[in-house]
């Protein structure tokens, strides 16, 4: 019999996180450890945190798991692998090493499905050259996967979500979507052809990304996922202290996202992401509902936002596009800080 | 009047077949939701807030029924200056917060501490530093019930980020149960907690 891992998971793409206004009021009450080597920590809520080891090494250390999102187990592995590396990425780090953290329902599922999870992960860290060597497995009801990252990062070139510098174009590798075509998959509501699209950018390794970043000298950057493109765009706002204008007609979408969205298909997450960006967001007059929770969805391994000086946007586009991101674009720019960290425009 | 059961469905189906029967609905009439899930309840709610579209709810042994009376759809893109218009200005928070004891300001006529108490309400909001908790017991609870003119001013300051905690007994011996338009019930602990740790408390 076919496993069909998604019907482990109910609570599904909805629930997964925390959302992200409960998780800040959590955060605030807890004291921040005091050393001068932690050169990132997670005062600007960034994608990982950065240990000075010496003026020339510093230890980009992260982690990131999650229940199913597709029903094959190894190509769960794959994504869930990709979406925790992305962090590295994200911060313009090389990831090194891994630990793999499992939770698996041991009396439900065949050990062929935790093999099956663990080679997808094994085989896509080998890919992007990164050893894991060792990990954790607990007995749990809905499986869940990822891994704890370490990578390198010289001290002089970590890339923040606080560099982003006035004038600025935004850039965002990947297309939008993911969210809401994973939600109308569990429905069986999402077409072939969409689920496809979703599941081959969800695999997309960000490491050409972080690789075009770091030979441009990019400072600013961020990686797209539980909080949606509005809300990792507003926390990059905020921790850069500018106002990010996002165009979201420049935005290019997974496949039918927009007809799923008319048809009411908005994971729960969205609205939360909604509910933590509005008050700091003003919404232009024509920027159409379904753009706004477009921009609101949840993303599971989603694409690299990066903030790059207006000269050099155009060469970074180009050259992403040629390392298999054809849906890279510049889809807004940084001001100086306004009334409003974030401006979602039509 | 359709009445559509989504009972058992996942997130976000029961959404989905809310924006299904608005499309299917003449302007004028009225269809029915039935979901068990709080939080496809919620999202609904603010789907149709965000559509103007006007419903009543209630709940019942963990089932949410809304009644939607299915308005213009010429809305339906958007309505931006709803938006626009939920100015939450950039504030800070003081080192203070605010314990309400009584619905009334000051001793002396009753009417007249009614009406200053709503006035200090008011007044708070616009401080240059804002309270970082406000906390009712006794009569100042009536302050967050629906009947208080000063709740929606209360209702502004929480979604500026204020905690407002109400103590669960005065609620009930008041009966407000049902008419608390604002903030979190509470308990004595926690209230005791947060004004034995408060730097500076201001009784009105």
């Amino acid at each position: 019999m076919k496993i069909d891992l998604l019907e482990m998971a109910d609570g599904g793409g909805c629930s997964s996180k925390i959302p992200a206004l409960q998780l800040e009021e959590f955060l605030k009450h807890l004291p921040l450890p005091e050393d001068p080597d932690i050169l990132v920590n997670i005062c600007n809520h960034d994608d990982a945190g950065v240990y000075r080891i010496n003026d020339e090494l510093a230890l980009v250390f992260t982690n990131d798991f999650f229940p199913p999102v597709c029903s094959d187990p190894y190509e769960f592995g794959q994504i869930a692998v990709v979406n925790a590396l992305s962090d590295v990425y994200a911060m313009g780090g090389r990831p090194v090493v891994a630990l793999n953290i499992m939770m698996f329902p041991s009396s439900r599922l065949s050990p062929d499905v935790y093999a099956g999870i663990l080679r997808g992960g094994y085989e896509t860290a080998a890919g992007a050259g990164v050893s894991i060597i060792g990990g954790h497995t607990i007995d749990d009801p809905v499986p869940k996967y990822g891994l704890a990252v370490i990578g390198f990062v010289h001290p002089s070139g970590i890339i923040t979500n606080a560099g982003a510098m006035p004038g600025d174009s935004i850039i965002l590798t990947k297309p939008l979507g993911t969210g809401i075509i994973l939600a109308a998959n569990r429905l069986g509501l999402a077409s072939q052809a969409d689920i496809s699209e979703a599941l081959a950018s969800m695999k997309q390794l960000n490491k050409p990304g972080a690789d075009i970043m770091k030979k441009y000298g990019v400072k600013g950057a961020t990686d797209i996922t539980g909080f949606g493109l509005a809300g990792h765009t507003l926390k990059m706002a905020r921790a850069s202290e500018v106002s990010i204008t996002l165009n979201m007609k420049q935005v290019r979408l997974i496949g039918n996202t927009l007809a799923l969205v008319e048809d009411g298909c908005i994971p729960g997450a969205a609205f939360r992401n909604l509910d933590y960006i509005e008050k700091d967001t003003r919404f232009s007059a024509g920027l159409a509902y379904n753009l706004k929770m477009a921009a609101c969805d949840a993303q599971t391994s989603g694409g690299l936002l990066i903030s790059a000086a207006p000269e050099i946007a155009g060469q970074v586009v180009d050259e992403l596009s040629e390392t298999g991101f054809h849906k890279a674009a510049i889809i807004g720019k940084v001001t100086e800080r306004s009334e409003k960290l974030l401006y979602l425009n039509e | 009047m359709k009445v559509i059961d989504t009972s058992g469905l996942q997130c976000p189906a029961p959404l989905i077949a809310t924006r299904r029967a608005m499309k299917e609905t003449e302007e004028g009439e009225s269809f029915g939701i039935i979901t068990d899930s709080k939080s496809s309840f919620e999202n609904i709610s603010r789907f149709l807030k965000d559509h103007g579209q006007e419903f009543s709810c209630e709940e019942s042994s963990g089932k949410w029924i809304l009644t939607i009376n299915k308005g213009p759809t010429g809305n339906i893109s958007v309505s931006p200056a709803g938006y626009c218009e939920t100015p939450v200005p950039h504030f800070s928070k003081g080192d203070f917060i605010v314990a309400f004891g009584s619905d009334k300001m000051g001793e002396g006529n009753d009417e007249l501490g009614r009406h200053l108490m709503i006035n200090f309400v008011l007044a708070l909001k616009d401080l240059d530093k804002l309270p970082v908790r406000m906390v009712f017991y006794n009569s100042g609870v009536l302050l967050g019930s629906e009947d208080s003119k000063a709740a929606d001013h209360l209702n502004e300051m929480e979604k500026m980020g204020i905690e407002l905690l109400f103590c669960e007994t005065c609620v009930s011996y008041y009966s407000l149960s049902k008419k608390m338009k604002v903030g979190t019930l509470s308990n004595m602990f926690e209230i005791a907690q947060i004004m034995a740790s408060a730097s500076n408390i201001v009784q009105p």
